[in-house]
């Protein structure tokens, strides 16, 4: 069933405010499976897609101004597992991923991440990500995505890369190997991506982590700026996004029945990431000379 | 099923005399007679209306505590009766198959829709009339070689939580906290006597799970939500949910009764989407309030007359989705509505 054309609308207000015809276009282009009451079975709304992304439009264009290269590995049509490096305190790194691959895409895709569950059980913040198409990272939500031909976006380093000290910028965490499992499975492709920036939008501290255990959560981060400056404190600087995605991988199938296989496939996966993170500092340094600190 | 010298199971023991009725079998062909437990349900009276319509349905046997709910004494007497029994009592239930109209054409399907809620609390009269009667209906069932045996369990069974997948299918985890509802207890109890059937030779058992049922009066949980004056849902949380209508339940278990296939199964509406689409589509307005003080909130409305909601019941239904994939249903039962519809009079 596809959606009426009444729930294909977007908040004419925002859309128009900030989002160009032609974008606008695009997300009204953008097909919804609908599931009957103007949701797809996700709970992905095409509203909540249009508001989000006539904001993230905005941020992705005139904040973070992400420059991005390699859309061309990204599948047309077809099922795919986007993997890359996680990083930031808040997952605007997952926001401009989704946004950048919205923007570059024909037909226009939606990348679905992979979510950590505390989010869920947190009022509004669960509503508002499954309204934009974010979904709990469960082995059925991601077999269901796969079978449905989406895009799936994996952090395999967790939430808790999102709060990684100043002094491991740009090292990455271990990798779980969920992501290389479930696409040797389904036989889809891996298309590493490297994101250079995000790790410079916050200037990470030290981490309570007693609290967090105790509040069931990835981490609680003192900043220069939080909790100094209240919830304004959380607001990243506007650093420059570099974007860079990888030719696709494929899996091999023996990943199913050897560990050493697996391992191996995992590695292979997160020295592709590394190598887009690599390619990614490099055009920055041409461009900007230094990393900003 | 065979033995080792290759003939199959159900011949082998009608060789050896264990089977006392050679002639019963899994749903034996002619017109059916059919034995409903809980005949005072709102879906019970939508069921034996619709099985009626059929000219495949030969007699319905209503059972329930207490008189003759008014919506089935105007049915034909010749195709259905109704009986008044205690289904704890092991001999009522066994006596239910012993009737005189039964002695040529015994009956040859079972449906348990006869499954009483407490969400008040602990209640042993109540475990043991719901898990009692579940065994004594199943065991008198096999026994009387009845060829298909259908209980109608509920979608309450499921664990839900913010580790939802977003379609949870007949083999999703089961909330066996030992802090869960006495009454979902009790239906996984029952549940399990029917699964530890299933592989019977003779009869095709059959669990359905649905989804909630919305309108037709009924007393499901999230019925009662919706007759609430007004519903109280926690702020900041929609879950996704397909509910089912009466009549599509009734429906479902027709299929069921009707076509061959056994296990367990999941059955759930047409249509999914957020809790709060289902409400503005009703023109419902709902009261929110601050998640830690839902309960609380529920307490008093009950006290002030405005619901029969229990918001103990399942406490995490209004936080989290649960929808049900019922693709295995769809393929083996709703696919061959066309071939039973045939036989269709009414």
């Amino acid at each position: 069933m596809r959606q009426s054309p009444a729930r294909m609308r977007l908040r004419p207000d925002l859309a128009r405010a900030l989002l160009p015809e032609s974008e606008r276009a695009r997300v009204e282009a953008y097909a919804l499976d609908d599931a009957g009451h103007g949701t797809d079975v996700f709970g992905t709304s095409t509203e909540g897609i249009g508001s989000a992304y006539a904001l993230a439009y905005w941020l992705h264009r005139y904040y973070f101004r992400v420059v991005s290269a390699g859309h061309e590995n990204i599948p047309r049509e077809t099922a795919a597992v986007v993997v890359g490096n996680h990083s930031g305190l808040l997952p605007w790194d997952a926001l401009m991923i989704t946004t950048d691959v919205f923007r570059h895409s024909e037909p226009p895709r939606l990348v679905r991440f992979m979510v950590d569950f505390f989010v869920y059980r947190m009022p509004f913040l669960g509503v508002l990500f499954r309204s934009l198409g974010q979904v709990p990272g469960t082995r059925r939500n991601f077999d269901g995505l796969i079978d449905e031909g989406h895009l799936i976006g994996i952090f395999p380093e967790g939430a808790e890369a999102l709060g990684k000290p100043v002094e491991k910028r740009y090292q990455m965490h271990s990798f779980s190997h969920g992501h290389v499992e479930l696409a040797a499975r389904h036989g889809v492709p891996v298309v590493p991506f490297g994101v250079v920036g995000a790790e410079e939008q916050h200037t990470m501290i030290t981490n309570l982590e007693p609290l967090a255990r105790a509040l069931d959560l990835p981490f609680i981060p003192i900043t220069r700026t939080f909790p100094w400056l209240g919830p304004l404190g959380l607001l990243p600087k506007p650093v420059r996004y570099y974007i860079h995605y990888g030719a696709p991988l494929f899996i091999d199938p023996a990943a199913l029945q050897s560990l050493a296989v697996r391992e191996h496939e995992v590695e292979r996966v997160r020295d592709a990431v590394y190598e887009q993170i690599h390619t990614g500092l490099e055009v920055r340094r041409r461009a900007e000379g230094n990393p900003a600190r | 099923m065979t033995d080792e010298s290759g003939r199959p199971e159900a011949e082998r023991l009608r060789s050896s005399g264990a089977v006392e009725r050679p002639e019963m079998g899994t749903l034996r062909p002619g017109r059916r007679r059919i034995l409903i437990a809980g005949a005072h349900r709102k879906i019970a009276v939508e069921l034996i209306g619709r099985l009626l319509e059929y000219d495949s349905v030969e007699l319905i046997l209503g059972v329930g505590d207490g008189a003759c709910p008014a919506a089935l004494v105007n049915h034909d007497s010749r195709r259905f009766m109704y009986r008044s029994a205690s289904l704890d009592r092991r001999r009522q239930v066994d006596d239910l198959f012993l009737f005189d109209q039964f002695r040529e054409r015994p009956l040859d399907t079972v449906v348990h829709l006869a499954f009483a809620g407490n969400p008040k609390g602990y209640d042993v009269r109540r475990h043991e009339y719901n898990v009692n009667a579940a065994r004594h209906l199943l065991d008198a069932s096999l026994r009387h070689g009845i060829g298909k045996y259908v209980f109608l369990s509920s979608d309450s069974v499921y664990h839900v939580g913010p580790r939802g997948d977003y379609k949870v299918a007949e083999d999703a985890e089961l909330d066996l906290d030992p802090s869960s509802p006495t009454t979902v207890r009790d239906i996984i109890d029952a549940e399990f006597l029917c699964r530890a059937k299933m592989d019977h030779p003779h009869c095709e058992v059959m669990v359905l799970r649905p989804a909630g049922v919305i309108g037709g009066g009924v007393l499901s949980g999230l019925n009662l939500l919706f007759e609430s004056h007004p519903p109280v849902l926690p702020i900041g949380f929609d879950p996704m949910i397909n509910p089912t209508s009466k009549e599509r339940l009734a429906q479902d278990l027709l299929l069921a009764l009707m076509l061959h296939g056994k296990g367990l199964f999941n059955v759930a509406g047409l249509t999914a989407g957020p809790l709060s689409r289902f409400l503005e589509d009703r023109k419902i307005v709902p009261l929110r309030v601050p998640g830690p003080t839902l309960r609380a909130a529920n307490k008093l409305q009950r006290l002030l007359g405005q619901t029969r909601y229990h918001a103990e019941y399942q406490p995490r239904r209004l936080f989290y989705s649960l929808v049900l994939d019922d693709s295995r249903f769809e393929t083996t039962f709703r696919a061959n509505f066309e071939a039973l519809d045939a036989t269709r009079t009414g």
